[in-house]
């Protein structure tokens, strides 16, 4: 759709993914072999017609600026719109460090005024889906609703004191909202996916600025329902979610897409992710190789064993190497001899000779970007 | 503003690669697939852009649909400028005339008005039929310090295969003394690539000469190299020494391709300072199922082995279904290997179907072929050297 533009907010919490997002945001998580989180976030949003695209970027941005470039692999290197990366500043108003949503788009109020279109998606960068978002503009847009909420009733992205639950009318109206409860009431969980008219937006993001107000569900949307005022839309999104804020929830992400139906449902056919390219050659096998169920990118040389892991490209697995319920990132390399079990290599993480970890199957270990063991 | 360039590259893409047999009939041999991932041209167009050339004319007449979609912007290979890029070059009508290219010189003559445009002081011909990585600015700066007219890349080859090619006799300063196309006694085993730089004031000369020339067949190794040597100008070889690999037939194309098995690779494509860049299609990774047997193979990315793969190469979106078995293959975009087939010495165009049992190639001869989107029906045999298309009638 031309009259929709999108905006990718990337500030969330990342305290539990420990050493994976010290030199990252979530979006620039690097996932499934080839991806970073915010891959699948635009990537839905050019798929769904999108020209104008903008990341709203918080700390450790460097990551992700140089994953989107000009943003050619997406399309949005246009010459009029397309790929706006919104680096936090400081100014009289902002100390360069945004408390919420609310404060980032209102720090970005130059952006939201320049831009045309008529509606606005805003996605959070913690939810990996591939949605379309076609349909979810159209839904509201035919409902008349003022926002429109993307959720999901997948149990597995529910958590005890975190996360944003909802009622939701048989017509698909919200009805009530509740904040981080200790334990959720309702199987609806919103996914931080919103649409709404980009005058809307201004006009909520002045009033909270106005008023001190940062929470957009707690200080504006929750009102808005319990005043039963104004209708607050809900869409059911029914395709594969995660929510990614912890290590062990990254870990799962990873394996769960090791399935071969759950990997169709996150890569249909008619929405294909993109992402940077490499040009790495096509991923190579020795003679005595024992691989199954593994997701392997271009760029690696296999030469031992693994099982139930994911290879990003470029990763070399030494003959005598054993590899299982790993994910290695891209130019990881394991050494001859080495066993590893239940272990998240970052970026060029290198296992020397007959190293052996392993990780509970609960807890894997994470060996931080750069590190020789 | 005039844009001027020192060196660009003309690539003849117009060959119809007959010898390719079915994997031609569709596409130009230049687009033909090749390696895992790439397809030829990606060699001379990422050498060109390694290289520091960034303007390239590709010559096209023959099947050329899908080589302009492939190249495109020319954005994979960085050759997407404001000044200069690539740029596909079709034959088309001149005033009142119009007519196809009638050989390698001509086509370059029909195209003197794109050179012009960049006023280049030399001009690097190439062609799209081999897979190599060569410095095509190291050879400009030979033929630059030796002052010559012209400079042919040559190899040397055994000798003897030697009465194959376009020979060059040298002397010891490598200038050409002699050429011989296909001589029956060779006195040198230096063949000519079909790379050429000539010095573009020379060359334009010849050019116009030639095509006033009504006996000639207007080609670069029988025509104008000739005259050129004739007339006494500067002729020099380059010699290259690296991996270069002519994949005009359908067992030099497999063979190529079993060639990035070998260990090491003779032509290495880890080469992080000489990328070679293709067009992709943004598939997630590969999958190795629970139960498949991957051993001496390259896979790309979007495959889904169930199956074994053994000594293959296997494109990207690939399917091996369970207890399917693909050996010493090649195995192109998008096929799917059903339940139980057998892929032996063949190579297995895109988009093609082997249905479930069936038998593509044999233990020994030459290699079977499957053509584009063909789906070959459960339980058949193809025999080593049968090449399958829509005509083909199973036993």
């Amino acid at each position: 759709m031309k009259d929709v533009m999108g905006i990718v907010y990337t500030g969330e919490n990342d305290a539990l993914l420990r050493e994976l997002t010290m030199v990252r945001a979530i979006a620039a998580l690097p996932v499934v072999g080839r991806y970073r989180v915010v891959d699948f976030l635009v990537s839905s949003m050019v798929n769904g017609g999108m020209r104008n695209v903008g990341i709203i970027m918080q700390k450790n941005y460097h990551s992700l600026m140089d994953h989107m470039g000009s943003g050619k692999e997406w399309d949005l290197h246009g010459k009029n719109e397309g790929l706006y990366l919104l680096p936090p500043f400081l100014t009289r108003e902002n100390a360069g460090v945004y408390n919420s949503l609310l404060d980032a788009l209102h720090s970005n109020t130059n952006y939201l005024e320049r831009s045309k279109q008529e509606y606005v998606v805003i996605t959070g960068s913690n939810f990996v889906y591939n949605a379309d978002l076609n349909d979810f503009v159209r839904a509201h847009v035919q409902s008349g609703a003022e926002i429109t909420f993307m959720y999901t009733k997948q149990p597995s992205v529910q958590r005890e004191n975190f996360g944003i639950y909802a009622a939701i009318s048989e017509g698909g109206e919200v009805t009530d909202i509740e904040v981080e409860p200790v334990k959720p009431n309702y199987e609806n969980t919103l996914m931080n996916v919103i649409v709404l008219r980009r005058d809307l937006l201004r006009q909520l993001v002045d009033k909270g600025a106005a008023h001190g107000q940062h929470d957009l569900y707690r200080d504006i949307v929750l009102p808005m329902v319990q005043a039963a005022n104004a209708k607050i839309g809900a869409w059911e999104y029914t395709g594969p979610a995660w929510l990614i804020d912890s290590v062990q929830s990254y870990f799962r992400f990873n394996m769960d897409v090791l399935d071969s139906e759950t990997r169709a449902r996150l890569f249909p056919d008619n929405l294909p992710v993109y992402t940077k390219v490499r040009d790495e050659m096509p991923a190579r096998y020795g003679e005595s190789v024992q691989c199954v169920n593994t997701l392997v990118a271009d760029g690696c040389i296999i030469e031992g064993t693994v099982e139930n892991s994911i290879l990003f490209r470029g990763v070399r697995i030494a003959p005598g190497a054993h590899v299982k319920n790993c994910i290695i990132m891209q130019d990881g390399q394991v050494h001859s001899g080495a066993y590893i079990e239940n272990c998240i290599l970052d970026k060029q993480a290198v296992i020397k000779r007959n190293a052996r970890l392993i990780g509970p199957n609960a807890y894997p270990i994470v060996i931080a970007k750069n590190v020789v063991i | 503003m005039m844009t001027k360039k020192t060196c660009i590259a003309m690539l003849l893409a117009g060959g119809q690669g007959s010898r390719l047999g079915i994997l031609t009939k569709r596409v130009a041999k230049p687009a033909v697939p090749y390696g895992g991932k790439y397809r030829i041209i990606d060699f001379p167009l990422s050498n060109c852009t390694n290289s520091g050339i960034d303007t390239v004319g590709v010559l096209t007449q023959y099947q050329p649909l899908e080589l302009n979609a492939y190249i495109g912007s020319g954005a994979p290979w960085d050759l997407d400028l404001s000044h200069g890029g690539v740029f596909v070059l079709p034959p088309y009508q001149k005033g009142k005339v119009g007519e196809w290219y009638r050989g390698t010189a001509n086509a370059i003559y029909q195209n003197m008005a794109f050179i012009e445009q960049y006023h280049p002081d030399y001009v690097l011909i190439l062609s799209g039929d081999h897979i190599y990585k060569m410095d095509y600015n190291a050879m400009l700066q030979a033929h630059i310090r030796h002052g010559a007219d012209a400079t042919i890349a040559v190899r040397e080859v055994p000798w003897e295969e030697a009465s194959r090619f376009g020979i060059m006799n040298t002397d010891s300063e490598d200038n050409i003394i002699e050429f011989e196309e296909k001589p029956k006694k060779p006195k040198s085993n230096k063949a000519s690539m079909g790379v050429y730089i000539f010095t573009w004031d020379k060359l334009r000369r010849y050019l116009i000469e030639d095509e006033d020339d009504k006996s000639s067949s207007n080609d670069f190794g029988k025509n104008i190299i000739p005259k050129m040597l004739e007339e006494n100008q500067k002729l020099c070889a380059y010699m290259f020494d690296g991996y270069w690999k002519d994949v005009g037939t359908i067992e030099s194309l497999w063979e190529a391709n079993m060639d990035l098995l070998t260990t090491p690779m003779p032509i290495d494509l880890h080469d992080k300072k000489w990328r070679i860049y293709a067009r992709t299609q943004g598939y997630a990774p590969h999958y190795i199922a629970d139960g498949a047997k991957v051993s001496d193979c390259l896979i790309s990315e979007g495959s889904q082995i169930y199956g074994n793969v053994i000594h293959s190469v296997i494109f990207s979106g690939v399917k091996v279904e369970e207890g399917a078995e693909v050996r010493d293959a090649v195995v192109m975009p998008g096929v799917t290997i059903k339940r139980g087939a057998v892929v032996h010495r063949a190579i297995v165009a895109e988009g093609a179907t082997i249905g479930a049992g069936s038998f593509i190639g044999e233990d020994t001869g030459n290699i079977a072929v499957v053509g584009y989107d063909i789906e070959v029906p459960a339980g058949v045999s193809v025999a080593a050297g049968q090449q399958v298309d829509e005509t083909t009638k199973y036993e």
